[in-house]
Order: structure tokens, then sequence, then C-alpha cells
């Protein structure tokens, strides 16, 4: 049997020797904690992907760091909706960034949660191949358009626009992607259309294949698509730190609507250390246009969802079950008016 | 082997190899691709995640995550496999489960895996062990089905039973078989490494690739996390081919190979 205790040795060294190397590259198990990183509570993690519909999160991370040296939570990054909803419906994550129309589908099947405040607003956009023969949205008739998800309010805003023209929703066939995979989709025109959050948008222009059809300013100013929201529990047990959350979300939005300086410098620590993309991507889709996406006026306001929901139902994704009073609490930042931004400049 | 054909063995492969980079490059220009990489712009990628200090730490990722999906795997999937090839009752028993489980693709137990383990490592560990622990079940139960019956007689005859007959005839008997088994598994254990680093792990060669997804046009990056995948997966291979070619292991197999 001696092969066989050779072989087991092996196998235990190498599974300690892999753990330990894996520890100390990956997890940081040996670096010694970060005094008061945490001040001793259970780390508070925020779900969020890397668009720009999310980016108050990493920003407020970020300026949290810099500011006090410690972090009031810990972003999350995901890589596509399933995982983040999965992950957040779990208790894995106690608040995450959502797309509204799903968190209030959520609200519909029993889960608890509210939602707080606003990611962003504006900040789609519905991109075709630039040599395509789309020019109006009453073109998009029989074309096919991919969106993020059926619960994104990128669909809303497609049955939106054609709406408004009378033009009856089937003409239009709508197919789920993943954000990520839509630029390579359009650019071998696999798909007429795509829309998502940006950056993914705006890499079609950057990379020359891409042509807008419509902002979200265009079709439905103001527009919403996600939200962050936190679970029901959670604001009972610990309104405080929830507070302080959304306090930190409103002012890093006011920050980075503040001057095109802030976006630069946020497109800049955001790309490097949290989103892995190139700055001129972020730089891109902060600044051209510069209302291409907002990050004021983000409170929680009834008439806002009582048009989502209206919209939802008419394209068959929610029942009508649930309302503003359910699935929102907008009593931590009544009106972001009274918010002043955060007092800060990014290091150089 | 004469030194013609060692030196044939080396050749070969080098020049398939190079005949296939140089197909993959012709057909990038030949296309006018702007977005898929040439093999040049993916060694570029290479040099900037190891520039950047992220090539080691990946690789170290996947293979602390495989390493233990698959360990768990084999000491959970060798022992069942050999009970249910030598007690009928437990084969009959377990054997529907076990097929039922067994076609069931990892991608379709993500959700599962949040749910039940989070965000943590021990999801993707997770994924790994069950693509990995079904068919190491199978091929040990095969292996102990497949014993000739006459070294069972044999051994019955020296009055060696239990413990002992398991020792010296079963598992020797079972083990060029069961390692076959083990080899094709690890292939399997990492070919799902991708799909099992979809979850919100922050590192490793499959996050590599679905995070350069989000990263805008970086498809450079795509292939450099597929290239090092199979890379591995070949040095993997080759470490599993030098364990069957221990001569007490090898002996179902003859001299049938090199």
């Amino acid at each position: 049997m001696g092969i066989f205790a050779r072989y087991a040795a092996t196998a235990v060294v190498w599974l300690a020797a892999i753990s330990v190397l894996h520890g100390w590259l990956n997890l940081n198990a040996f670096q010694a904690r970060r005094a008061g990183a945490d001040g001793g509570k259970k780390t508070f993690k925020i779900g969020f992907l890397p668009v720009t519909c999310h980016l108050t999160c990493p920003v407020t991370d970020f300026i949290n760091r810099s500011m006090t040296g410690s972090n009031i939570y810990e972003p999350i990054r995901f890589s596509g909706w399933p995982e983040l909803k999965e992950a957040f419906l779990a208790g894995h994550t106690e608040a995450t960034f959502i797309l509204a129309p799903l968190a209030m589908k959520l609200r519909e099947d029993g889960i608890k949660m509210k939602i707080v405040y606003l990611g962003h607003r504006d900040g789609t956009a519905l991109m075709v191949h630039k040599d395509s023969d789309i020019y109006r949205i009453e073109d998009l008739r029989g074309k096919t358009v991919a969106v993020p998800n059926r619960y994104s309010n990128q669909r809303l805003l497609i049955f939106k626009a054609l709406r408004d023209r009378n033009i009856p929703f089937d003409e239009v066939k709508l197919v789920e992607m993943p954000p990520p995979d839509m630029p390579a989709a359009l650019s071998v025109k696999a798909v007429d259309g795509i829309t998502s959050g940006e950056p993914f948008m705006g890499q079609t222009e950057l990379d020359g294949y891409g042509r807008i059809l419509y902002l979200t300013k265009d079709v439905w100013p103001e527009f919403i698509s996600c939200v962050l929201a936190v679970r029901e529990d959670v604001i009972e047990k610990d309104r405080e730190r929830v507070q302080d959350l959304v306090n930190g979300i409103a002012k890093s939005g006011k920050w980075i609507d503040q001057s095109m300086d802030h976006r630069m410098q946020a497109a800049k620590f955001v790309s490097k250390n949290y989103y892995n993309q190139h700055p001129r991507l972020l730089e891109f889709v902060l600044s051209k246009p510069p209302d291409r996406v907002k990050y004021t006026n983000l409170a929680v306001r009834r008439p806002d969802f009582e048009e989502i929901e209206e919209l939802a139902r008419t394209a068959g994704i929610l029942e009508g079950k649930v309302h503003f009073d359910d699935y929102c609490d907008p009593s931590f930042v009544r009106d972001d008016a009274t918010i002043e931004a955060f007092q800060f400049e990014a290091p150089r | 082997m004469s030194r013609a054909t060692r030196t044939r063995s080396i050749i070969l492969p080098l020049a398939v190899g190079a005949a296939f980079l140089a197909t993959w490059h012709a057909a990038v220009r030949i296309t006018g691709s702007t977005l898929f990489p040439t093999p040049m712009d993916v060694v570029r990628g290479f040099v900037e995640l190891q520039g950047r200090g992220l090539l080691l730490r990946y690789i170290v990722a996947s293979l602390f995550r495989v390493s233990w999906g698959f360990g768990l795997a084999v000491l959970v999937g060798v022992p069942l496999g050999l009970l249910m090839g030598w007690f009928r009752w437990v084969f009959e028993a377990l054997n529907p489960l076990v097929q039922m489980f067994r076609p069931i693709s990892p991608i379709a137990w993500i959700p599962v895996a949040i749910l039940w383990f989070g965000v943590t490592d021990i999801a993707p560990i997770f994924l790994i062990f069950l693509a990995a622990v079904f068919p190491i079940t199978v091929s040990s139960a095969a292996a102990v089905a497949n014993i000739q019956p006459v070294y069972v007689r044999a051994a019955r005859n020296f009055e060696l039973s239990g413990l002992q007959l398991f020792r010296q005839v079963i598992l020797p008997a079972t083990l060029p078989q069961i390692i076959t088994g083990l080899r094709i598994a690890l292939g399997i254990a990492w070919l799902v490494v991708v799909a099992a680093e979809m979850i919100a792990v922050n590192s490793g060669l499959g996050y590599l690739i679905i995070d350069a997804r989000n990263a805008g046009k970086r498809y450079d990056l795509v292939v450099a996390g597929m290239v090092m995948i199979g890379l591995i997966g070949l040095l993997l291979d080759l470490a599993v081919r030098r364990v069957e070619r221990t001569p007490s292991l090898r002996w179902g197999y003859a001299s049938r190979s090199d």
C-alpha cells in the first residue's frame, strides 16, 4: 500500500499548498485586518453590476474609504442579473442595486424588501448598426431588439415608444441577452438593435459600428432603470446603517453631478478599482452628452413608480397586486435637494 | 522509444500548433474582424495580465477550486462506486438517482449553489464537485462490476474475505479502470471552471473570461483566459497520465501506449 500512502500524501500536500497560496494571493487571509474596518459588526454587503446605472455604489465606497479609511459596507460585484438577484433573495447581500420592475415583481412574489432610493436617471440608449436602415422608432417594425431582461425598464421603454406611436407591441421582436454580449451581437448584426444600461451602448459608438436611435431623454425624460433595494428585516434591525448608506449614495450622486471634473475623476477610479474597464469607456458615457445619465433627483417618488407600474401591467410583467407603499420606503431621503454633495477630490 | 519517434513526437504537435496559429491569424486578417483578437493580441493580453499581477493569482484561484471540488468528488465517488459495484442491492437502490443527477449541467445548479452557499468560494467548489462526482461513481462501479469472476473465486479459495479481499484483490483489479475514470472526471472538473466562476467570486480564469466580457472590447483577455485553461488542462492530463503509468497501477494496460 506504499504507493497509496504516497499519492495520498501528495494530494494532501497539494491541497494544503494551493489553499495557502489562494488565501495569500486572493483572499488577503494573512494581512492584518484593518483596524476598525467594520467596527466589529458583520459587513453590510451591497450587490451591484459594472454598469453606469450602479455607479453611485462604487463611488460611495471609494469616497468613504478615502475620507474615513474605513468602509461602511462592502460592494459585491456580480456578472449578471440572475446571480445578483439570487444572492439578494438568499440573504447573502443585505441590499442591492436592481432593475425597478424586477424589484416590484419580487415584491409581488412576496419577497419582503423596499426600494429606498434610485440608482440614476436616464442612462439608456437604443443602438442600431450604423449601416442599418432604422432611422425612426417606426422603422423598428419587424425587427429584433435585444433587451437585458424581461423585467428591465429598457423593455418598458420600447413599449412606451411604440405605444406613443400607436404601434402594436408584437410588431417588434424582443430577445433577452446579457448586456456584455450586446455590442458583439450588434457588430455582427445578429440583432437589429440593442438596449441596456451604459457603458455597453456607448462602447458600440466608441468602436464605430453603433448609431444612437434614441437616448432615454428623447422618449421618457427622467427615466429610471435601477434602484437601491434593501431587505425589510435589515431596515427594521439596522435602520441607522441603511440611513447612512442612502445618505452616502445621495451625496455621491450629487458629487458626480457637481462638475464634469468630478465625473472624469469617478470614471478613472471606478474603472480602475471596481469595473476593470478602460477609463475611456466611462469617460465617454459620462460626458457625451453630459445628460446621457444623471445622478441627481434620486429620491423615491410616487408618480414615477405609478407610471412604471402602469406600463409594466400593460406589458404583462406585473399583475398589479402591489403598489407604491408596498415596495417603496421614501422616508430615508424625502427630497434630495436637502442633500449636500461630498466634499471630496480624488487623488490624481 | 527510438530517437526518430521521439523527435517526431515533439515536431509533429509543434507543427500542428504553428499551422493552427497561422490559420487563426490569417482568418482574423482576411475577415477584417475588429472584435476577435489575433494570436499576437492575445499574447499582449497575457503580458498585460502578468504586468498587473493577475495571471498567477487567477491560476491559483482556479486550481484551488478545482482541487477541492475534485478531491471531494474522489473521496465520495470512489467509495460509493465501489459499494455500488460490489453490492447488487446498493446499485439497485442508488443507480436511478445517480443516473438522474448525472446529466444535469453544473450551469443549472448555479442558482442552487448561490442560494445555499452565497457568494463564497464554496459555491464554485460545490459545482465542480457535482460535475466530477458522478463520472467517478459510475466508472468505479463499472470497474468493480467488470472484475473477472475468476479473480474473486481464486481469492475465495485462499479464504480471503472482507477487508483482505478488498485490499488484495478488488482494489488492485479495479485501479486501472478507476484511474482512467478519474482522468476523465478531472477533465470535466476543469471544464466547468468557467461556469463555476460565473458566481460572484473575484478571481480565477473563469472569472477572467466573464470579467473581460464586462470590460467592453476585451476579447483578447477572453481568449487569453481560454488559452490558459487549455494549457493547464493539458498539464493536468499529463500529470494524471504519469500516475497511470506507475508500474503497479498499469498492469491492466500491457504495453499498448507509448
